[in-house]
């Protein structure tokens, strides 16, 4: 801890270093795929349902998956110096961290099956592992209370929006019958399955990017250790959303109306985000709200539709999401410094940490499209398509990127001029060079932006279904896109400078989104249903009387108005007993009687020995029904349970079973029990005498499957329809046994420990 | 404390037990009983043994620590079976020999996939329930006051 507490920094850990040489190794194989033109795998997954893993790294793969894999190796490399510091702080030993790199490979492992996938129930696997994947990482810090709450919701704002998606791929599935991306663009129709089910899988994807109104998870992600945010909040979960959007692009420009819904989404996520950015006072939530805001201009681009849509979305997600991990990693490098964690408590650290504010510098000129830097270009597209969808989405462009120009000046000037502010730790190389790294190559991309460009330009040709032209470069000229950036240099210079005046009306801004937005529905409906299910939980499970009749009751009640109202009349039919079925009589004779006696006694060794004799005429009755694999599991049951309740009877102490045989039942619910029993006997009693009075149906599944059962190489019906016929179920019938086993383990044990 | 004769009914029926759960095991696929009535028959031998000897004693005399790992075996097992077919190229579960093949045979004895699944699901069943049972035999708080 004190090599730590130095600013050397301990070594890398074996699982930091597995974790880099992971992503290493997947963004190598991910640029040579893209490099050899791509190539996929296609295995059949469950034939019989007609599902493929189908995997293709085409260029929209290529380039989210490279932008996953690539920023991973530099995140990593800063987690490995900062989950140590953050670990020493909270006093948690360092092994903890093999949790959070596990968590992050998990999470890089997912995303490459997700933007490779063709198929869209496996993508939806992948969608989903994402998800599982975040809430692993939000939640690192388990014993923070707010820490938990945070992973929970984004995990379910993310998973029941996707559970929407689920429902549009099977509208597709249902109409189309198929879940393939490409057949499904070759035989889609505007039509109104495509409308429903392109809206429901947009949701899912605008409430993984963050956007309006489900924007409000991605602050409280904050709470997440800073490496998480700088991967999952930058280059990947967020990235994910508009990713499904582009990907199902051909599908959504089918229907006008639901690129229009996208573009108003953007535009309304872009104006959210940039104001709340800019009156946001933590590092790392002005950040958050910034992504929110730069999501929204590729969503909006992707609403624009069009070659110069498809273009401009695909290049700003590379540029922004290369410059933002870098804005995260520069904000967890600074706390760790100098101990603030807001614009109020940090100022001056250009001097301190040189190379640092060189690095956030070149990202946060990149966002703010500055000349020179990457992001130049992406607002140069994004600039173009706006203007050629008309002059109101051009206007809008400028003030969005006028307020980015405000919040990103306000950010990095916040940091690193003015006066010093905070304590001075050194910090080790790890929290910075991938800083400098990234700022490096965001330079790079403003001077040579070529290669970036093909990554782009391929990424937009699958999202506009045709091949396209994506070509940047600086023009000295006056073309409407220079002047555009032009005006929003000039007015986000203006907003930055007038900040203060703002102050006041953007508070009150953020203070009606906390009181009366969509957060707060969140947090009324889940308080809702915990209450709800806290309600069914007392009626259920309060006392064990009251749970059986809960079932004993509605059920028969159910049965008897379904026995009255079948429409199918003569269908129930009583007939009267015939010699053949005397032992059976007999059986079942004997079981009322074992049930009848199970209400007398006092004692408790006496009822457990009167139910386990119901059981035994029960299984009597069934081995005279031919049902002999039936009569043998029941018996075998009966046996176990009775030995079991002797034998737990025997360790609790006598005294206690004496004090409660005796206890008395109050008149009234006696009564109550009895009219309930009387009931339920009456209708059961009408119902199975019904049952057994209709002829066996000879050509129904039991006849068929006592055929294949030949086939199966087995005589056995029941074991044969157990081990081959619904073998699936079985395996997951005997997983649930292990999972009670686990269970029961943990109960008894809490239980001893008091 | 028991009696001396219970002892030595339970000390009796442990091993016929066990064979007849093998032998409900073995039969699955032609007769009465499966993987699951065999792991039943073979854990009521066992919990016999905890009736008549206490779980001191029957921790001494048999390896019941080792029920979880039995029942996580069984698991496995059962993956096993329902994973293999996918590497080779057919669908899970697919079982072997295919309908109209004539299974390999030993003596009266017929191998079948469809056994090996059943084994596991006897291995879960039997090690699920030693599990618990020892569980609920472990000792209690209220064990001290009695």
């Amino acid at each position: 801890m004190d090599r730590v507490r130095d600013g050397r920094g301990g070594r890398v850990s074996g699982s930091a270093a597995a974790a880099i040489t992971a992503a290493l190794v997947a963004s190598a194989g991910l640029a040579a795929g893209w490099a050899a033109g791509g190539g996929g795998v296609d295995l059949p997954w469950a034939p019989t349902w007609d599902l493929r893993l189908a995997f293709e790294l085409d260029g929209l793969g290529a380039m989210y998956g490279l932008l996953a894999a690539g920023i991973g190796v530099l995140v990593f490399a800063y987690a490995s110096a900062y989950v140590p510091r953050h670990l020493a702080h909270q006093d948690r030993p360092r092994r903890e961290e093999a949790r959070l790199h596990g968590a992050m490979a998990l999470f890089l492992v997912s995303m490459v099956g997700l933007v490779t996938a063709q198929d869209l129930i496996a993508l939806f696997v992948f969608w989903d592992l994402t998800a599982v994947a975040s809430w692993l990482l939000i939640g690192f810090d388990r014993a923070d209370r707010d820490a938990r709450l945070s992973a929970l919701m984004a995990l379910l704002v993310t998973t029941v929006s996707a559970v929407l998606m689920l429902v549009g791929i099977l509208m597709l599935r249902v109409e189309y019958g198929t879940t393939q991306l490409p057949e499904l663009f070759a035989v889609a129709e505007q039509g109104s399955t495509v409308t429903v089910a392109g809206a429901l899988i947009a949701i899912a994807a605008l409430a993984k990017s963050a956007q309006v109104p489900f924007h409000f998870w991605l602050p409280r992600a904050m709470a997440a250790p800073t490496p998480v945010s700088a991967y999952l909040h930058s280059a990947a979960m967020v990235a994910a959303g508009v990713f499904l959007l582009s990907r199902i692009h051909p599908l959504l420009a089918l229907e006008p109306g639901l690129l229009d819904a996208l573009l108003v989404v953007g535009v309304a996520s872009m104006a959210v985000g940039g104001a709340l950015a800019l009156a946001a006072d933590g590092l790392k939530r002005l950040l958050a709200y910034s992504t929110i805001s730069q999501y929204g201009y590729v969503v909006t681009m992707l609403g624009a539709g069009g070659e110069a849509g498809a273009a401009a979305a695909c290049f700003y997600v590379l540029a922004h999401a290369l410059a933002k991990s870098a804005l995260f990693m520069t904000a967890g490098a600074v706390t760790e410094a100098t101990g603030g964690k807001a614009l109020s408590e940090v100022g001056g650290a250009a001097r301190r940490l040189p190379l640092l504010a060189a690095g956030s510098g070149a990202a946060a000129a990149a966002i703010a499209a500055l000349p020179l830097t990457i992001g130049f270009f992406k607002d140069e597209l994004f600039f173009k398509a706006a203007a050629e969808h008309g002059l109101p989405l051009g206007a809008l462009a400028v003030a969005g990127a006028a307020l980015t120009f405000a919040y990103m000046a306000r950010f990095w000037t916040g940091v690193f001029l003015g006066a010093p502010r905070g304590t001075t730790e050194p910090l080790e190389r790890r929290l910075v060079w991938p800083v400098a790294a990234l700022g490096a190559l965001v330079v790079v991309g403003g001077v040579v932006a070529g290669p970036f460009a093909a990554l782009a330009r391929d990424a937009a040709t699958v999202t506009h279904g045709e091949p396209l032209e994506l070509t940047v470069a600086y023009h000295l000229d006056a073309r409407v896109e220079n002047l555009m950036a032009i005006a929003a240099y000039a007015c986000g210079f203006l907003l930055f400078a007038g900040r203060r005046l703002l102050d006041a009306p953007l508070r009150l801004f953020a203070g009606a989104g906390d009181r009366a937005g969509p957060e707060r529905a969140y947090s009324v409906s889940l308080r809702g249903l915990n209450r709800l299910s806290n309600r069914l939980h007392d009626i259920e499970v309060r006392d064990l009387r009251a749970s059986v009749a809960a079932v004993i009751v509605p059920g028969s009640l159910l049965v008897t108005i379904g026995v009255l109202f079948t429409p199918t009349a003569g269908a129930y039919r009583v007939d009267a007993p015939q010699g053949a079925d005397a032992p059976l009589i007999v059986a079942v004779a004997v079981c009322a009687l074992a049930a009848v006696a199970a209400t007398v006694p006092r004692g408790h060794l006496a009822l457990a020995l009167s139910l386990s004799g119901v059981g035994f005429a029960l299984a009597t009755a069934y081995s005279l029904m031919g049902a002999p694999d039936v009569a043998l599991v029941a018996v075998l049951i009966e046996t176990i349970f009775a030995l079991l309740f002797v034998g737990v009877y025997s360790l609790v102490p006598r005294a206690v079973l004496r004090r409660e045989a005796e206890l008395h039942e109050p008149r009234s619910r006696r009564t109550r029990d009895g009219a309930i029993a009387l009931v339920s006997a009456v209708v059961t009693t009408l119902v199975v005498w019904g049952a057994f009075s209709r002829p066996v149906p000879r050509d129904g599944m039991a006849e068929r499957h006592l055929e294949l059962a030949e086939d199966a190489h087995g005589s056995d019906v029941v074991t044969v329809i157990l081990a081959d016929f619904r073998g699936l179920d079985t395996l997951v019938e005997i997983t649930v046994v292990a999972v009670a086993m686990i269970a029961v383990a943990m109960l008894l044990r809490g239980r001893v420990r008091g | 404390m028991t009696s001396i004769l219970s002892r030595m009914v339970a000390r009796a029926l442990l091993a016929p037990t066990l064979i007849v759960a093998a032998a409900i095991l073995v039969k699955g696929y032609a007769d009465v009983g499966d993987g699951f009535a065999a792991g039943i028959v073979a854990a009521l031998g066992v919990l016999l043994q905890y009736l008549a000897f206490g779980r001191d004693e029957v921790m001494a005399a048999l390896p019941v620590q080792r029920a979880p790992v039995v029942a996580l075996t069984g698991l496995a097992l059962g993956f096993a079976v329902f994973a293999v077919p996918l590497v080779a190229g057919a669908t899970p579960l697919e079982h072997w020999p295919a309908p109209g093949e004539e299974p390999i045979h030993v003596g009266s004895l017929e191998l079948i996939t469809a056994v090996v699944f059943d084994i596991g699901v006897f291995l879960l069943v039997l090690g699920a329930s030693i599990a618990i049972i020892d569980a609920l035999a472990a000792p209690t708080d209220g064990e001290v006051e009695s």
